[in-house]
């Protein structure tokens, strides 16, 4: 069984947003327009109802160039995901195609997730039941496990027309990645592989045109010790002698001690 | 586009000026990114920094209403440097031609120019001939009265520093992408040019198009695969629109309206003047007959010149296009106007007064998807007061493309069938439907008419069925064409007759549905060759691909390139074969004297360097636009001297001294024309929300302008406001003799929808091309301030 | 081993079921995928091609229906330009349809009136009808400076290019070679 993941070519992106509204086509997402921030660049995060996200930077480079740097964002699918181990019900779990998925029968929109996601890309959508009280889940990107489990691939890439995303296999993908930072080293020195080794690696995996900082992603995410800790060894013990909903309690707590190192406010939005 | 959209992964190099294609057409990109991984060069030239400069490897900046002297000294830099397909240039142009004694070019203007009228005689552009009528030539090209000669001596102006210093760019930059595109003058390689409305919607359109082909010629780049003159068309169908007539010149196919004078007041002498001696268009006679034939059938008859006087005539010499046709609705001259989806209040130029006009008219029918700002012009909402209006409006909601069936044709001329996914929305019904319903009442109201003047809707064929649903086979079969006798249908435009035996709709589309099938549903897409796809739908004309592929080969009728074969002659078979279907007589071989004259169309077989046809001059000419922020560098004529001026009041113009910064107007990916259908589509709308202003850092600086600050842009047609987007991508012009600067702004906005904003036509001017009078949107003088 | 990337092609994970997502009269099989694709909700469903209504690529789209609604639309992976992709608005004609935006009854407005009113087609048909020879009939121009002009240049044609070939094949044969416009104009000229 070949194991498959995302690339993203950041270098391919003409910006044109299709990945986008895809996503939204296929999981009959609503739209929500934002305020005028001064760009292009339609959200400035992602949020419950947008899994994906084109960010738009004007960007001078050390060397006194000018580069519009686009970013397709959107859950990286780590393979030691944060969120996975912040849930307190166990309601994010891994798939078989590497997939991180959120189970919302089981999600109580505690919000830990969200709060422990390196790279923001998990959020809370409020709902209302029949009797009109509010309940809320946690939501972000599926990687379309929907379509994988029928062979397809995921909506966004399909909808891409400059090949910018891929979905593949994986020895096929990395080759590819490196074949293309040679190519674009010349352009964009600072070109970069983006596949954080902190998170044991992502299932998305980026080519970057600048530094990470100079997209918003964190240099080199982790997830703390004590949060693995909390996920495989307290919060099973803990759930035989005290229940969910202190756990919850405690989890929170936790999670808010060790936040991880995503450094606040450095979404670039231009 | 003289290619199609596939082929343009065999460029080189591509030169995109006038366009933005990762914006306006970006699937174009999925080809361009395959012609850039096997190392084709991309070249953006825009005002400002887009998404497609982005992708580009080289972007030069240039001020809007600036291609000819752009273009121009890459004509110069060629012919200096012997950057040109010489073999090419000297026998598939017409650079050998020698000029008759009476073209002259002096201080801007042409020989005979007539100031009043604003006219040239463009007879007196022509070439000498000899005594039994031949062109005279001098295939060495030295001539100095022979195109080439002339030519160079028209661009040894366009020298690299004039020309910078005009458009504003970086003359590094400059020198560079006039290095990397005209390389590909070199035999077996290939360069194309893509452009949009940032050429053609200038007082100088039609000639900043002519640059381009000048230019593509000289390198020997029309007619290979990877070249190309492209027009990226903005409509799904605009190609199909222009091709069936719905402009106020042409009839279906190309071809002349009659006009209310001696010569055309019968069928023969109008036939006559339309008709050239050589080249495929002299075959007019048997288009227009059987043409005729479609519209009339059996009432046109060769007794009564089958039916040529039921169509209306022109006046001489008026012109009715899009602005004139405004201006005669704001003199108050039109009483009606039938709207089927079109959004003029939004789209047309100096729309504010646009918009005024409408309320002169006695009755308006709009047929659309969506409630348009032009539909609701007379609400409160639009600043009208109901009360004082009184036009009657009629609105007829149509489908959406998928809801009814029917074909469209792109740019690269596929003709495409689309077929019907889902019924109508609630009671809205396709346009074919609707226009069916309307023509069988209106037949029913003439039906029993004595006078003369019903002749022509009583004569008019309507054979598409006896219910309110066409039956649109019926339609795509007289499109094509038919014998009258057998009913056969033909099986190209080589078949059509002019004696009234056939009937056809449109020449140009005859062939795509024989006896067999209707070929624009055919969907085998198997690449035989050079992704030309012969299998999948069907391309006017004749299904080919490639126009002029004849000059894909050379002088002997091998492929320049053997990565880049069309068609070649096939000595054996005594035939042209390869990956298209040759646009030339198949049969012709090196015996035939025309076997080395490629362009099929054209009087003479020749590419045009030298052109008589186009109202300002055989050789584009820079003129500043009718809006203009410095002297022209070229010469002491300002404005193109063959632009005309329409009615006054429409045409408000500002000075410099008021209004000193540039602007232009241009579309994002997310929106498409004026919005009508994005701004009410919630995914769209969620994407580009807001009407913005883009202004370079520089000018928001001088103007105190910060980001998101609501700004007010005025011109002298009106003022707007929206966003003040704040941009590193719009950068300051450094000209010869001043620093100008340029703002830009998307025109999608209106009032109606879910995305509203400011409509950019308000300050746009009411004047146009000297040739097409498409209107200048794309540059015009304004200034900017931060609203209170 | 090249990238070759291809929207048609299916992934070989294990576990995955390759889904042929098709048209069955243009030369797919669609009935295994069918069969098989039984969460998605495009199963059951036969996608109909179309080609894109906005820029003028051309791009192949299969629209999704279920008769009542459109469910979705995809790229159209066999269609040799887009081979899948497409652009922001190719991706969302699906909205084409079900926004609430859409005018889907005949509307009139009065002289003077400052609201619509839903009307019938029969009674907004005869109105256009009407108006139009109306001012045909009295504008009419069959003689001008001598010659046969049989024309009105009282009434004006605009629109057309997102329309299909046949039916600007009908406006152009009606409003010109029957009823005698002059005045015909589309957005090729702006």
């Amino acid at each position: 069984m070949a194991d498959y993941i995302k690339f993203v070519d950041v270098t391919k992106c003409d910006g044109c947003r299709a990945c986008m509204v895809a996503c939204k086509n296929w999981n009959d997402l609503p739209a929500e327009p934002e305020d005028f921030n001064g760009s292009i660049q339609s959200h400035r995060d992602l949020t419950a109802n947008t899994w994906n996200v084109i960010t738009f930077n004007e960007h001078e480079t050390s060397d006194g160039n000018f580069e519009w740097l686009f970013r397709h964002m959107s859950c990286l699918h780590c393979n030691q995901a944060a969120c996975e181990k912040a849930c307190p019900e166990s309601a994010i779990s891994y798939t078989k195609f590497n997939s991180v998925v959120i189970d919302a029968e089981k999600c109580v929109g505690c919000g830990y997730c969200v709060q422990n996601c390196s790279f923001g890309v998990v959020q809370l959508a409020t709902y209302k039941d029949k009797n009109g009280s509010e309940y809320r889940k946690a939501q972000k990107c599926t990687l379309c496990t929907d379509r994988l489990e029928q062979g397809l691939q995921p909506a966004c890439v399909v909808a891409c027309h400059t090949d910018c995303l891929i979905y593949e296999e994986k020895d096929l993908v990395l080759a590819e990645a490196n074949k293309r930072l040679g190519e674009v080293k010349e352009r964009f020195p600072n070109a970069n592989i983006y596949n954080p080794q902190g998170i044991e690696g992502t299932n998305t995996i980026y080519l970057l045109a600048d530094k990470p900082s100079v997209y918003g992603l964190p240099e080199n995410p982790k997830v703390a010790l004590s949060q693995v800790v909390w996920k495989d060894y307290a919060q099973p013990l803990g759930k035989m002698m005290l229940g969910a909903t202190t756990m919850a309690v405690i989890g929170a707590a936790i999670s808010n001690a060790v936040r991880k190192d995503r450094p606040e406010g450095d979404h670039d939005h231009e | 586009m003289t290619n199609h959209w596939n082929d343009l992964q065999y460029a080189d190099a591509l030169m995109v000026i006038g366009a933005n294609p990762a914006e306006n057409h970006p699937i174009s990109f999925r080809w361009i990114s395959k012609a850039k991984q096997k190392g084709a060069k991309l070249i953006s030239v825009d005002p400002r920094y887009t998404r497609t400069s982005q992708m580009a490897n080289i972007y030069g900046q240039l001020r809007s209403g600036t291609d000819i002297a752009f273009i121009g000294g890459m004509i110069h830099y060629a012919l200096e440097n012997d950057m040109y397909h010489k073999e090419y240039v000297a026998a598939y142009t017409n650079a050998s031609f020698i000029v008759d004694e009476q073209y002259s070019f002096e201080d801007g203007i042409f020989n005979d120019y007539d100031e009043t009228t604003r006219n040239y005689d463009k007879t007196k552009w022509a070439f000498k001939k000899d005594e039994n009528g031949e062109i005279v030539k001098d295939p060495a090209l030295k001539d100095p009265r022979c195109v080439f000669q002339l030519m160079k001596k028209h661009y040894a102006r366009y020298d690299v520093d004039t020309v910078t210093g005009v458009t504003g760019t970086d003359k590094d930059t400059y020198l560079e992408i006039c290095q990397t595109f005209t390389g590909t003058s070199e035999t077996g390689k290939a360069g194309t040019i893509l452009y949009a409305m940032g050429g053609t919607q200038h007082t100088v359109g039609t000639q900043n198009i002519r640059a381009y082909a000048i230019l593509q010629l000289l390198l020997g780049n029309i007619g290979i695969a990877g070249g190309g003159v492209n027009a990226l068309r903005g409509e799904s169908n605009v190609q199909g629109s222009t091709d069936f007539g719905l402009l106020y010149h042409n009839v279906n196919g190309y071809m002349e309206v009659p006009t209310g004078s001696d010569q055309d007041s019968k069928y023969k002498g109008f036939l006559e003047r339309i008709t050239p001696e050589s080249g495929y268009f002299s075959n007019k006679p048997k288009f227009y007959t059987s043409m005729l034939k479609a519209y009339y059938g059996n009432s046109a008859t060769k007794q009564n010149e089958f039916g040529y006087h039921l169509m209306p005539k022109l006046t001489p010499g008026k012109d009715y296009s899009h602005m004139r046709l405004f201006d005669a609705m704001y003199r108050g001259e039109l009483e009606g106007l039938i709207m089927f989806g079109t959004n003029p209040v939004v789209g047309g130029p100096n729309a504010g007064k646009e918009k005024e006009a409408l309320s002169n008219l006695k009755w308006m029918v709009a047929v659309d998807l969506f409630e348009t700002e032009t539909s609701a012009f007379w609400q409160k909402e639009a600043g009208a007061d109901p009360a004082a209006i009184q036009t009657e409006v009629i609105f007829l909601p149509a489908c959406g493309s998928f809801e009814k069936e029917g074909s469209v044709t792109n740019s690269g001329r596929w003709m495409q069938y689309r077929w019907q996914a889902i019924k109508p929305k609630g009671e809205s019904r396709a346009d074919l439907e609707i226009v069916h319903m309307l023509a069988r009442k209106l037949k029913g109201l003439y039906e029993n008419s004595p006078k003369q003047q019903d002749m022509p809707m009583k004569a008019l064929t309507w054979d598409y069925g006896e219910s309110d649903h066409p039956d649109i086979d019926m339609v795509c079969r007289e499109i094509n064409g038919y014998d009258m006798k057998t009913k056969q249908q033909i099986k190209g435009f080589g078949d059509l007759k002019d004696d009234g035996s056939t009937c056809s709709g449109n020449w140009i589309y005859s062939g795509f549905y024989p006896e067999s099938e209707n070929l624009s549903k055919r969907r085998d897409n198997t690449n035989e060759g050079m992704s030309n796809f012969l299998n999948w739908s069907f391309a006017w004309p004749a299904n080919r691909r490639i126009l002029y592929n004849r000059a894909s080969a050379d002088l002997n009728g091998k492929a320049w390139s053997k990565d880049r074969i069309g068609i070649q002659w096939n000595a054996a078979e005594k035939k042209w074969s390869g990956f298209d279907v040759p646009d030339f007589v198949a049969a012709k071989g090196p015996d035939d004297p025309t076997f080395n004259d490629p362009f099929i169309m054209m009087a003479g077989g020749k590419g045009a360097l030298f052109s008589g046809g186009v109202n300002e001059g055989p050789f584009p000419e820079h003129y500043e636009p009718y809006e203009n922020p410095i002297s022209n560098a070229f010469s002491s004529i300002q404005l193109n001297p063959a632009v005309k001026f329409g009615e006054k009041e429409m045409n408000a113009q500002g000075d410099v001294s008021e209004y000193p910064i540039v602007a232009t107007t241009y579309r994002v990916s997310e929106h498409w024309q004026s919005g009508a259908m994005t701004r009410n589509i919630p995914w769209l709308a969620e994407l580009m929300p807001h009407m913005y202003i883009e202004i370079s850092e520089e000018l928001a600086q001088e103007k105190g302008i910060s980001s998101k600050d609501r700004v007010i842009v005025k011109t002298a047609r009106g003022e707007i406001e929206a966003f003040a987007m704040i941009t590193k991508r719009f950068k300051p012009y450094k000209l010869k003799d001043k620093t100008i600067h340029q703002i830009g702004m998307p025109w999608h906005f209106g009032y109606k929808g879910i995305a509203t904003g400011a409509t950019a036509n308000r300050l746009t001017p009411h004047i146009g091309d000297a040739n097409t009078t498409i209107p200048e949107y794309k540059a015009f003088l304004c200034d900017v301030r931060r609203a209170k | 081993m090249e990238l070759n990337v291809t929207r048609r092609k299916f992934l070989k994970i294990s576990g995955a079921v390759a889904a042929t997502l098709a048209v069955v009269e243009l030369g797919f099989d669609d009935k295994t995928a069918r069969a098989k694709a039984k969460e998605l909700k495009i199963s059951e469903l036969k996608p109909t091609p179309t080609i894109c209504p906005y820029c003028s690529v051309g791009c192949g789209i299969l629209v999704y229906s279920n008769g009542k609604d459109v469910v979705y639309t995809e790229g159209d992976p066999d269609h040799p330009i887009n081979e899948g992709s497409l652009c922001s608005k190719g991706t969302t004609v699906r909205q084409v349809y079900t926004t609430e935006k859409r005018i889907t009854n005949p509307l009139y407005r009065a002289p003077g009136s400052g609201k619509w009113e839903e009307v019938d087609w029969d009674f907004a048909l005869d109105k256009v009808a009407k108006n139009i020879k109306d001012t045909r009939d009295r504008t009419f121009v069959q003689k001008e400076n001598g010659y046969t002009v049989n024309k009105t240049e009282a009434i004006a044609y605009m629109g057309g290019a997102a329309l299909d070939n046949e039916e600007t094949y009908l406006l152009s044969k009606l409003f010109r070679a029957g009823l005698g416009l002059t005045y015909i104009e589309h957005q090729a000229r702006i």
